[in-house]
């Protein structure tokens, strides 16, 4: 809750103006029932009311300014909070490691940042509008009622504690099942998500009318769900309206048998009947106050989970960019393990020194820790023991987003933006492009792709790069790190969906850039990595074997083996 | 076949056509909806005659002392609130039911259609857009009826008859009271002008601000690597307050509508005083009227100042109608006008001439030609991406070729009644997909005429016996894609769901993955128990299962290259010599080398 008034604090000046106009309204509002029951008195006894009806129309036209402005400043505010918070929530996610996205479900996040934000919000703009308004309608209307008949007011009022117990007891009821409707809602969202998952086993064995029984088992449950729900819900409303029924009721026997007997005046009754029919709606919404602060409690707790969720990859104070920076790269002994999986060493002490403007390629089977390297390289992830040291200096020490920007990672399965394809190229750059975009996508061998596609550079990539190809895809993400002309080039089998002539000829093209940086490659084809300076070997999380392509061959062993396998494959082909 | 539609979207509050079609859905129905509909005036009465009572009690009984009369007039007032409420809740009641029946029946409509999507729908739409349609779409519909927004018009009826009883009661203080009546339908008309306009962009940039949020989420360490949080930061910023100030707008709009008719119900209520007065003062309206007056007005502006939110709801409600109905109007898979189904099973499996393209013109399979005899075994191998599984999609008619012909006992596929055609061939996927449910329900996937008794038949025979035993017998319950259950038993069922299924033709997508040891050889043991007196297709990755087939079929780059049996295709010294020495023979090399490592 903390958290809460530092938000309401930055704009506690409109928040007061909007209370300070509820405040005047509902004091207004209360006004009117007397006033009333004194025009009726009046006409009664034949006197003048003019001046009375006039103050009815200037209160009513004054409060209509007044409660138009408490209403939308309140309300409005609420809205500045939930932007304020969520924009908070996504700096804070930006700055979270891939680690906690390896352990958090999008669709989770995404119901904090849009559903316990929503109840947050509800909390600070209905909840406390209505907070405010309840408890002073009363203070009035009580007093107002007490000072006219007392034996009246406690009969007219005596059923709204009845409604109010009602009225709780109902929204908790509702609550409950409005839990259960989610819950079925849920049950049924899986079950189609399930169906559609698998819609090929469901085509391929003919199981569609099973599947639509099954369905329409849950379908019919979750009906029921909804009758339960709908039997509480459709109680508030006539509830309401009973409870100002009953009132009149009271008021019109009881009051009335007064007003016979001289002890009230008509325009008494009248004010009764007025004051009952204004406190009615408060009543009715203190029930539902309760489940809102509830509510938007629980929210702003797991908010606060969310907010406590440690950004673990930061910038070091006084960290500063290393200037002019070469480009070595060196791993000394290195052990990782993945959070979250503290059981399995996924490097153990792996060491190389890759000099600057020189390449390293990385081979070994899946698993056997390339791709940990590569993600240590821009801290994705920090090392557990050892360091990795760029130009001699640790990555730790270094600014995160000059690190980022001086390594240049192309994952092998890369994201793509629903955006143009030069938008997704120009993702990294800073600024002007000037002709950046252009280079990088003839780079990466995209010149003939994009002459096929219907807008070239403008074209827009579906959801995840639906519309593109495979290694499509991945050329744009060599692209996109091209474009932002890193030191150090990273690429973590990043062609693999690219066919071998094509690699080789992109290759070929980017011998260039890659002689003025350093690289590092983790690939498969022996054909791409054989001309790299160094080769490291690795398997298991440790380096088996490294040396330059000829004399690894000569040993004969793992990379050997590797190389004859794939001897093969290029036959193949070629074929 | 085209995307579904995304987010963004026209606003239309009401629109005859959608709700034409909503209307074959409430016709089941339609006994309830009248009943709901005509309890509407009823309850109008019930709510009209209180202040009705309200006259009768001050001005025939308090005026005249009368005691007897007012304790009959509130006990005639005691039954109209009990009238009120009971019809209140029924109109309530039944409209939940109709709209409950109804949409859940457009749900199971939905859902029964999306069974009959073709697999190139499945392609191109993520699986989370589609359940939205059916889980979120269909809420928000649901929502339209529970606030009451379905049957808006009703609350214009209800204005009409406060109209009419106000008239009936008292014609100079009803148009006294009803004079501003012009100034609410400006005000309302102005409302809904801007607030057609507000709600839509809400809903635009609500899609948008969520559709960036998930995409940045799902794309975090893209947005890491790129070093790029701080721009990003800056586009999410726009999009937030552009959110922000919608609602900005919005709620301005429903502050100003809902106070603007609070105020001219206040002013309205005066200036009936200041009539009442007048004509009270002539003997021309009683002091009861006035009561009943002030009492009808605040009745009268109830629906008004609901309009605002009923508007809002309409909307969206409209919108997910729209998006619901284009999914119903996307075509399902082709049938054939005259369905085939040859008399005699027997197993053949003919390709002649097949080409194929996920799209446009990438050919996956070009000219593809060969044919299976009843009862024989063929292995196809190739490397990835040589066409191996599409062929399997072609036979089972997941898909459908560009050109030429697939026939599977002399019937071209097409021709073919789709669901006896996929129950003479069973698939076993690579990737076994499991339901969450029971071990049971995973072997029959619902079909009646499988017995428990055959279902532990099949389970017995494919080796799959043992492992559900141990896991407490076929009732157990399988989570979701059937994770508590290793690769080799995944397998296993999968085989015995096969079986189970007694197939004329059995096409198998041997797993790649290679298994403890242990379940390895219940698997390969299986297999062979599974491929007896049947036809087979197998996309095989074992040379122990190609050694077991007739004969092999080499795929290369979409074509059909070598055939014939492995012997003979060694000799050859062609692809499949190559991929023999490249996959298969390490396979005997592989666990040698483990062991020499330990």
């Amino acid at each position: 809750m903390a958290r809460l008034w530092r938000y309401l604090r930055r704009y506690r000046g409109r928040y007061a103006g909007g209370i300070v106009c509820l405040l005047a309204a509902t004091t207004l509002t209360m006004m009117v029932p007397w006033l009333t029951g004194r025009v009726i008195d009046a006409i009664q006894a034949d006197r003048a009311f003019g001046r009375l009806v006039a103050c009815i129309i200037a209160i009513a036209l004054f409060q209509m300014v007044v409660r138009t402005y408490s209403r939308f400043v309140i309300f409005n505010v609420g809205r500045d909070i939930e932007y304020d918070l969520r924009n908070d929530l996504f700096a804070h996610l930006e700055r979270l490691p891939l680690a906690f996205y390896q352990q958090r479900q999008t669709g989770d996040l995404m119901s904090r940042l849009v559903n316990d934000v929503t109840a947050v919000r509800l909390l600070l703009g209905v909840g406390i509008l209505n907070f405010i308004n309840t408890p002073i309608s009363y203070l009035y209307g009580l007093t107002i009622m007490l000072s006219i008949d007392a034996p009246l007011t406690a009969a007219a009022l005596g059923v709204y504690p009845l409604a109010l117990g009602v009225v709780k007891w109902t929204s908790r009821q509702i609550i409950e099942r409005t839990l259960r409707v989610q819950e079925g809602l849920a049950e049924l969202s899986s079950r189609v998500q399930q169906n559609l998952s698998g819609i090929q086993v469901v085509k391929a064995y003919a199981a569609e009318e099973h599947e639509i029984g099954d369905f329409r088992a849950l379908n019919d449950k979750f009906q029921e769900q909804n009758f339960r729900l709908a039997r509480m819900r459709g109680f508030i409303v006539p509830v309401m309206n009973i409870v100002g029924g009953v009132g009149s009721l009271v008021v019109l026997w009881y009051g009335g048998y007064h007003v016979v007997t001289g002890r009230l005046s008509l325009g008494q009754l009248f004010a009764f009947i007025g004051y009952l029919h204004v406190l009615a709606w408060p009543t009715m919404a203190l029930g539902w106050m309760l489940t809102i602060l509830q509510r938007g409690r629980a929210a702003m707790l797991r908010l606060n989970e969310l907010f406590a969720a440690e950004p673990a990859i930061t910038t070091a104070p006084g960290a500063a960019p290393i200037e002019p920076f070469r480009g070595e790269v060196t791993l000394r002994d290195v052990t990782f393990r993945y959070p979250g999986r503290p059981d399995a060493t996924v490097l153990d002490r792996v060491g190389f020194t890759v000099p600057a403007g020189r390449t390293v390629a990385i081979v070994g089977r899946t698993g056997a820790g390339k791709s940990a390297i590569v993600q240590l390289l821009p801290r994705l992830f920090d090392v557990e023991h050892g360091g990795i040291l760029l130009d001699g200096r640790d990555v730790r020490t270094l600014p995160l987003g000059w690190l980022r920007r001086q390594v240049g990672l192309v994952p092998q399965d890369p994201f793509l933006f629903s955006r143009t394809i030069r938008e997704n190229v120009a993702f990294g750059i800073d600024g002007e492009a000037d002709g950046r975009v252009e280079w990088a996508v003839r780079m990466a061998g995209l010149t003939r792709d994009l002459a096929e596609m219907p807008a070239g550079l403008e074209t827009v990539v579906g959801e995840r790069g639906v519309t593109l190809s495979g290694g499509q895809k991945q050329r744009v993400a060599l692209a996109r790190a091209l474009a932002t002309a890193p030191r150090v080039l990273v690429l973590d089998d990043a062609l693999s969906a690219v066919d071998a002539a094509t690699e080789r000829e992109m290759l070929d093209a980017l011998r260039g850039f890659f002689r003025e940086r350093t690289t590092v490659l983790v690939a498969h084809r022996i054909s791409t990595v054989k001309e790299a300076d160094l080769i490291v070997v690795i398997d298991e999380g440790r380096v088996v074997e490294m040396g330059d392509h000829e004399s690894l061959l000569a040993r004969g062993e793992v990379y050997a083996d590797l190389f004859r396998q794939q001897a093969l494959e290029v036959e193949l082909e070629a074929i | 076949m085209a995307e579904i539609l995304g987010e963004e979207e026209l606003g239309k509050a009401y629109d005859a056509r959608l709700l034409r079609r909503l209307w074959e859905y409430v016709r089941p129905y339609r006994g309830v909806f009248w009943c709901a509909v005509l309890l509407s005036p009823v309850n109008q009465v019930f709510a009209l005659v209180q202040p009705y009572l309200l006259k009768k009690g001050i001005d025939e009984s308090i005026a005249r002392g009368d005691l007897l009369g007012l304790r009959n007039v509130a006990l005639v007032f005691v039954a109209a609130i009990v009238g009120e409420f009971t019809s209140q809740y029924g109109q309530q009641y039944l409209t939940t039911i109709v709209a409950q029946r109804s949409l859940a029946d457009l749900r199971i409509a939905l859902f029964a259609r999306l069974q009959r999507f073709p697999m190139g729908f499945f392609d191109k739409n993520p699986v989370g857009r589609v359940v939205s349609r059916l889980t979120t779409d269909v809420d928000v519909m649901q929502e339209a009826f529970a606030a009451g927004a379905m049957t808006i018009m009703l609350d214009a009826l209800k204005l009409v008859g406060i109209g009419a009883v106000m008239l009936w009661m008292n014609f100079w203080l009803a148009l006294t009271s009803l004079a501003l009546l012009p100034v609410v339908v400006l005000a309302v008309d102005f409302f809904r002008r801007w607030a057609r306009r507000t709600y839509r962009q809400i809903r635009e940039r609500i899609g948008r601000l969520n559709g960036f949020l998930q995409e940045s989420i799902s794309g975090m360490t893209a947005i890491a690597l790129s070093a790029r949080e701080a721009r990003t930061f800056g586009e999410f910023d726009e999009l937030n307050s552009a959110h922000r100030d919608a609602y900005h707008v919005s709620n301005k709009l429903e502050a100003s509508l809902f106070s603007v008719v609070e105020a001219v119900s206040t002013v309205s209520v005066a200036l009936m005083l200041l009539e009442g007065g007048r004509l009270h003062a002539v003997s021309l309206a009683q002091i009861g009227t006035i009561a009943a007056f002030n009492q009808l007005i605040q009745q009268f502006f109830v629906p008004v100042r609901d309009f605002s939110q009923k508007y809002a709801v309409l909307q969206s409600a409209m919108t997910a109608a729209e998006r619901i109905f284009s999914l119903l109007d996307l075509q399902p898979e082709p049938v054939p006008a005259h369905p085939r189904v040859p008399a005699r099973a027997q197993g053949e499996i003919v390709f002649d001439h097949v080409w194929f393209a996920y799209r446009d013109e990438e050919w996956v399979l070009r000219d593809v030609s060969f044919r299976v005899a009843p009862g024989e075994k063929v292995a196809i191998v190739g490397a990835t991406g040589a066409g191996k599984t599409t062929i399997i999609k072609l036979l089972d008619r997941l898909y459908e070729a560009q050109r030429g012909q697939v026939l599977v006992d002399g019937i071209d596929v097409r021709d073919w009644e789709l669901g006896a055609l996929r129950r003479r061939i069973a698939v076993v996927l690579q990737d076994v997909f499991l339901f969450s449910g029971t071990v049971a329900d995973n072997v029959t996937l619902g079909r009646p005429d499988i017995t428990p008794a055959a279902v532990e038949a099949a389970a017995t025979h494919v080796n799959a016996d043992g492992f559900v035993r141990r896991m407490g017998g076929y009732g157990s319950v399988l989570r979701e894609r059937g994770s508590n259950l290793s690769g080799g038993q995944r397998q296993l069922l999968a085989f015995a769901r096969a079986l189970a299924h007694d197939p004329t033709i059995l096409v198998l997508d041997e797993a790649t993955s290679s298994v403890d040891p242990e379940t390895e050889w219940l698997v390969q043991d299986a297999l062979v128990k599974l491929l007896e007196t049947r036809t087979a297709v197998i996309i095989a990755h074992r040379l122990s299962t190609i050694e077991h087939s007739d004969r092999i079929l080499v795929m290369h780059r979409g074509e059909l290259r070598e055939e014939g049996s492995h012997r003979e295709l060694l000799e050859r010294d062609g692809i499949y010599a190559r991929l023999y020495r490249m996959q298969y023979a390490s396979e005997a090399a592989a666990p040698a080398r483990a062991a020499g490592r330990t």
